[in-house]
């Protein structure tokens, strides 16, 4: 047996990392899919976008700035956007990128066969419509917009549409399908196998945006590893042995296991707020929680700072506003939210009529979302003003559902991230008959909105967000807690990694030996 | 004996029906949505709409078992919501993954319980037999993911024999894959001991209290042929059969194990597809899984006889 054992562990040791500068990040979900913006979710675009890249990105601030594109010229008008491309850009098959490589690709992503993820984004069906493209020279790409609108550029780099990808018409096999990631990415693609890894290698052929320090997807994108293998691994505990081991360099880990990582020497952790935003739903059609002053009394019966504590310890603060705290627009204004102050929550709740009618909040048991413990304090906060909070457990399928029916009372639930204000105000306003996910239904925040979306000018712009802000505050169709914070650990051999909205941007890191 | 087998197999298929109809309305009845959960919380009643109409999750249930069934009677158990892959090579291939986790598993556990059982019968109520239950109970009330997480941080952390996480195929590296196998088989042949070793020491406790086996003793036969000749091969029977039970069990039920060392195993296909609500998925896999209940429990049938020559002749 002892024989068995030692050979075991011979292999063992012999599987672990004999290559240098290949690293190992431990992942919870499989991608779904390798073509970029199809049949996609936030893991499947994180992994596309180390190996695709569009004309404009996203930079640290979560503004779109060029990417592939030199620079973006906008027509006085608003509605011709000219895109000058970068010279000497190469496909991972060794191309260079031209415009047609451009046309080619937004003709494929408009084409509904496609399937892309943001098509109806761009055709009208959303308000944005996209009437030309042209390819004037090699290096020019002009687009042409039925109507100015603030959000173009933006919706460009979106990542939930892979930032409108450009890829080699190589990537599609010869009777349409999609073959392999033919981009023009840090990465290229290496090889994935379902349910198990999916690995990408280093594109020696990489022509960096900018040199320096990395932004979001604009600065300083060096690919300095020899291979990056993505692990999926579902189960915390285990990724906490592997992490301890050393067999992973790199793992998302949950808020409660920080302390724990950082006594272990040759781990450290990095955290990092993002633009999702946890909050509680209220449906304000709801008979007992269309009562407006029971709104304002649950609001002021949160003690902020402990609900973000029920689930990021001391890593987070609270954050009322829709607009995220890392953004530009993120003011005086914005940090202003709802007071605790429980003696007035008690006098709303008295001077609401409210008769201790049950409501009901739901929440998920999602290890990487704090919908249930933020739901349990807040139960408890809300008994305390005497108001008859009850927590109702679903799985998240269940509750997504009821959410998109606008079927619930309260909902500690959780916002994908958005940049742009407008689209943060977007995704949870508009007419409820319409759509009952819509939780602000209100014509004058809705006219702010529109506004907003059209506008370009960032002190205008900045106003606008300063009155839909109050509003949110003064109405209280939902209470937004705190922002998400990425918290991960990493191996101290690992520099210059640092976690940013979620995704894990593997260019400019290396790995000592 | 193939009439016995022609019945049995003809036994199956209505089986085979009734999961077939079930799990297709039951999934159905949960709520939650494949097209919701795909496109998350900034899906529109109208982009819902769209992916549901090209799911194909538009048309009346009647309609989409009638073409679900259509399509499984030739043999195709359709396209997966997910990932969009053929689901009959999907579950193929998950299946070997788990079968050899099992397989061997139960093999190797039937060996060592089966005997440890019937010497725990045979000295009832000794401290052999009281350390041997305590052990088998001990075993058997192990959450299989904590015996997995003990043995994970035992032999892959302290002793940093075994690999902590990954998987590798055997059929790309056969050293590297049974190495990578050894635990998820070690924590289910942990459990599985103590299932096989309860049964069996029941069973042989029940045939040593009959007539026939105090007729061998009185005939003067030493207690090893009592024990082994006349008792153990009528006490198998039962525990044959559980056997079959553990196996069809295992096969849908170790997601838990393949969750915590990140094996890609039907299980976790299972799982992960319920949580997606895929569908297609989740109606193959259960069909799957009860094919191979069906198809292990025949087998087992058919070796009865070897035990017990009585089922024929019935």
């Amino acid at each position: 047996m002892n024989r068995v054992l030692a050979s075991a562990f011979m292999l063992a040791a012999m599987a672990g990392p004999a290559a240098a500068q290949s690293l190992t990040v431990a992942v919870a979900a499989d991608v779904r899919s390798i073509n970029p913006g199809v049949n996609r979710d936030d893991n499947t675009d994180d992994f596309a976008l180390q190996m695709v890249e569009g004309l404009v990105g996203y930079n640290e601030g979560g503004v779109a700035q060029p990417l592939l594109a030199e620079k973006v010229d906008r027509s006085a008008d608003g509605k011709t956007y000219t895109f000058t491309l970068r010279q000497g850009v190469k496909f991972h098959n060794g191309a260079e990128l031209t415009s047609a490589d451009v046309l080619w690709s937004w003709n494929r992503y408009m084409d509904p066969k496609t399937d892309w993820r943001c098509t109806s984004e761009f055709d009208g069906r959303s308000g944005l419509k996209v009437e030309s493209v042209t390819a004037p020279d090699a290096l020019t790409v002009v687009m042409t917009i039925a109507q100015p609108n603030a959000l173009f550029l933006d919706t460009l780099a979106r990542t939930d549409c892979a930032m409108t990808a450009i890829i080699h018409k190589d990537s599609v096999k010869p009777d349409g399908s999609f073959d392999k990631p033919i981009g023009t990415g840090p990465y290229k693609f290496g090889e994935w196998k379902r349910g198990e890894f999916f690995t990408m290698t280093a594109f020696d052929g990489y022509k960096s945006p900018k040199d320096g320090r990395a932004d979001g997807y604009v600065g300083s994108k060096r690919p300095l590893l020899k291979e990056v293998k993505f692990l999926i691994v579902k189960d915390p505990a285990t990724v906490k042995a592997g992490l301890t081991s050393g067999a992973l360099d790199m793992a998302e880990i949950l808020p409660s296991d920080v302390g724990e990582i950082r006594k272990i020497p040759k781990l450290a952790v990095a955290t990092a707020p993002n633009a999702v935003r946890h909050v509680f739903l209220i449906q304000t059609r709801d008979a007992v929680m269309g009562n407006k002053k029971l709104r304002q009394a649950i609001a002021a019966a949160l003690d902020m700072d402990e609900v973000v504590a029920s689930f990021y310890n001391d890593l987070g603060k609270p954050n009322n506003s829709p607009i995220y705290s890392g953004s530009s627009y993120f003011g005086e204004v914005e940090k202003k939210g709802h007071v605790y102050d429980p003696a007035k929550a008690k006098q709303l709740v008295k001077e609401s009529g409210y008769k201790g009618e049950k409501i009901a909040i739901l929440a998920n048991k999602r290890g990487t979302v704090p919908s249930f413990p933020a739901a349990v304090v807040a139960q408890q906060m809300l008994q305390a003003v005497g108001i008859n909070a009850e927590i109702e457990v679903l799985d998240w399928a269940t509750q997504l559902d009821r959410f998109s029916k606008g079927s619930y009372q309260m909902q500690s639930f959780s916002f994908s991230a958005r940049f742009d204000p407008a689209i943060a105000f977007e995704q949870f306003s508009g007419p409820k008959d319409k759509q009952p996910r819509k939780v602000y239904d209100s014509a004058e925040g809705q006219a702010q909105i529109d506004k907003l979306m059209l506008i370009t000018d960032k002190a205008q712009r900045q106003a606008i967000v300063d009155d839909l802000h109050k509003r949110i505050i003064d109405e209280v169709p939902l209470i937004f807690l705190f922002n998400g914070i990425d918290v991960m650990a990493i191996n101290k051999r690992i520099t210059g990694f640092q976690p940013w909205q979620s995704k894990l941007r593997m260019w400019e890191v290396t790995l000592a030996n | 004996m193939l009439r016995f087998a022609l019945t049995r197999i003809m036994m199956a298929i209505p089986t085979l029906l009734i999961v077939a109809v079930s799990v297709f309305v039951l999934i159905r009845l949960i709520p939650g949505d494949p097209a919701s959960l795909m496109l998350g919380d900034l899906a529109t009643p109208a982009s819902i709409a769209d992916l549901r109409a090209r799911l194909g999750l538009d048309q009346s249930l009647f309609t989409q078992f009638g073409i679900w069934f259509g399509n499984l009677l030739k043999g195709d158990l359709g396209i997966s919501i997910n990932s969009q892959e053929p689901i009959l090579p999907l579950i193929l291939a998950r299946f070997w993954v788990s079968a050899q986790i099992v397989l061997v598993a139960v093999f190797f556990a039937s060996l060592v319980a089966v005997p440890a059982g019937v010497i725990a019968a045979w000295r009832q109520d000794s401290t052999l037999d009281l350390g041997l239950v305590g052990a088998a109970t001990l075993l058997l009330s192990i959450p299989t993911f904590w015996l997995g997480l003990l043995l994970l941080l035992f032999f892959g952390l302290k002793l940093e024999w075994l690999p902590v996480v990954g998987y590798v195929s055997i059929g790309d590296d056969p050293w590297r894959g049974i190495i990578y196998l050894i635990m998820p088989i070690l924590t289910l042949f942990l459990h599985e001991i103590g299932v096989i070793l309860r049964m069996a020491r029941a069973s042989t406790l029940e045939v040593l209290r009959l007539d026939y086996i105090t007729h061998a003793r009185a005939k003067g036969l030493s207690e090893g042929a009592v024990l082994w000749r006349h008792a153990f091969k009528n006490a198998f029977g039962p525990t044959w059969t559980l056997i079959g039970l553990v196996l069809g069990n295992l096969l849908g039920g170790i997601a838990v194990v393949e969750t915590v060392f990140t094996i890609p195993g039907l299980g976790r296909l299972l799982v992960d597809s319920i949580f997606a609500r895929d569908y297609p998925v989740i109606q193959g896999c259960m069909l799957f899984v009860a094919f191979c209940y069906v198809l292990v429990n025949l087998v087992i049938d058919l070796c009865y006889p070897i035990f017990d020559p009585r089922v024929t002749a019935q």
